[in-house]
């Protein structure tokens, strides 16, 4: 999105021929990135070379290397559109919430929903995530953060209705609030549970973790 | 079948080997054997050292001194050679955890955290090698005897036997499922790997954040 605004702003200069440069440059991208996409979802991070992005996309390795640096970087491009896309679709359905309880299971309801189509990709990027080098980068992105304040922003949320009570574990509860949603998709990925399972689960997992803090 | 570099452990071919129809067998199964463990060897510090996607067969064979095709002769894929490093080192520990677990008292939350102390003193020095144990899951060419992090039916038999435990006890709600327990407690306890690879963590502070963890989750356990 970033890209274009940059782009829609440069139209209305009068420098026409870096704008159609720009703009072929975009195209490249967007076609090398839904190429990408695709074979990740089909071979795993693992069995998608770039020499086989590139074939899909119709360009050379040449073309792809211009525009990402590595494998690595495309993909990291993939999670972080996509990151942004959970972070939003999550903010609203814990918004819909009619409690910070509730608002925690619809926000892990709409992360499973969200990759519920692209389970394979979701599995790609649970491979990257726990390798030593790409993992924390992932972890520690801007996108991913997001994803882990809005699960604080709704304990925080139970704290001020008086729902919760005061919690001097907020980091802790936090990130394991953040571990179990992360570590339900083990259940959607590898034994094809439903949403509604899924939703079940973590009902229960949020009860669990939430018992310390629950007022009376 | 033979490849060249074999012939570097030829000083344990009993003599007349080529000789004595049985014994050719007994032969290639010891070179089989040491083959294997050399590949095991290299592997362990290669997934150590540069986690498993950084890793490739090729680097293996190249490190344990054998051939590629050696490689592929005792063991399926990457991940495979990755399950049975875990398994031989995890081989020891459930040893050990098998004599101390009829033993532990107190609450149920204080048998957890010994149980867990166990494998933070028995890993922590590998922190890195789980990580890639972990990748490891996820990865699509896994075959199904591979056995990712995590699913360790020993590790989990353990755990869910002590959450069981604790409902007769009645620290734990019966009405509980004891694999949501399980599951909250393998979650935390795989996050416990990340964060010791991130910062270096020893045995004594992964403990400590476990011991926080497994806290908190007994607080859900208690009957309501």
């Amino acid at each position: 999105m970033m890209h274009i605004a940059q782009i829609q702003a440069a139209d209305d200069t009068p420098a026409r021929a870096p704008t159609r440069r720009a703009l072929a440059k975009q195209q490249t991208r967007t076609k090398v990135l839904a190429a990408a996409r695709r074979l990740f979802s089909e071979q795993g991070y693992e069995g998608a070379t770039i020499r086989d992005i590139a074939t899909a996309a119709g360009m050379s390795t040449g073309a792809v290397f211009a525009n990402f640096t590595d494998k690595s970087d495309l993909f990291r491009e993939i999670m972080l559109t996509d990151m942004i896309a959970l972070g939003e679709a999550m903010k609203e359905a814990a918004d819909q919430g009619s409690s910070a309880e509730d608002g925690l299971l619809r926000l892990f309801v709409a992360g499973y929903r969200f990759y519920q189509t692209q389970l394979p990709l979701a599995r790609a990027a649970f491979s990257v995530g726990w390798s030593p080098e790409d993992g924390p980068e992932l972890r520690n992105s801007a996108p991913v953060q997001t994803l882990i304040d809005l699960i604080t922003g709704q304990l925080e949320r139970g704290a001020r209705s008086g729902e919760l009570k005061a919690d001097d574990k907020v980091a802790l509860r936090t990130q394991m609030l953040f571990d179990a949603y992360l570590a339900n998709y083990d259940q959607a990925i590898f034994q094809g549970w439903t949403l509604e399972a899924l939703a079940e689960r973590s009902r229960e997992q949020i009860a669990i973790l939430l018992a310390g803090v629950r007022g009376s | 079948m033979t490849a060249p570099e074999d012939l570097s452990i030829g000083d344990i071919r009993p003599s007349g080997a080529l000789t004595s129809q049985g014994a050719i067998p007994n032969t290639r199964r010891s070179q089989k054997e040491a083959t294997r463990n050399r590949v095991i060897d290299a592997a362990r510090e290669l997934f150590d050292s540069q986690g498993y996607q950084g890793t490739t067969i090729r680097e293996i064979a190249r490190k344990a001194g054998v051939s590629v095709g050696s490689v592929f002769t005792t063991f399926a894929s990457k991940g495979e050679i990755l399950s049975q490093v875990m398994e031989d080192r995890l081989d020891g520990l459930y040893a050990e955890l098998d004599q101390l677990v009829p033993n532990l008292r107190g609450s149920t939350a204080d048998r957890l955290r010994s149980i867990f102390a166990i494998h933070f003193s028995f890993e922590a020095r590998r922190t890195r090698l789980f990580l890639a144990h972990i990748a490891a899951a996820y990865d699509w060419t896994l075959p199904p005897s591979a056995r990712p992090m995590g699913t360790n039916p020993k590790l989990i038999g353990c755990i869910r036997d002590c959450v069981i435990k604790g409902v007769a006890e009645g620290d734990v709600d019966p009405r509980l499922d004891p694999q949501e327990a399980v599951d909250l407690l393998i979650a935390a306890y795989v996050w416990i790997y990340r964060m010791a690879a991130l910062n270096g963590a020893d045995a004594a502070a992964m403990t400590d954040v476990m011991d926080r963890q497994i806290g908190l989750i007994a607080t859900g356990l208690q009957p309501r």
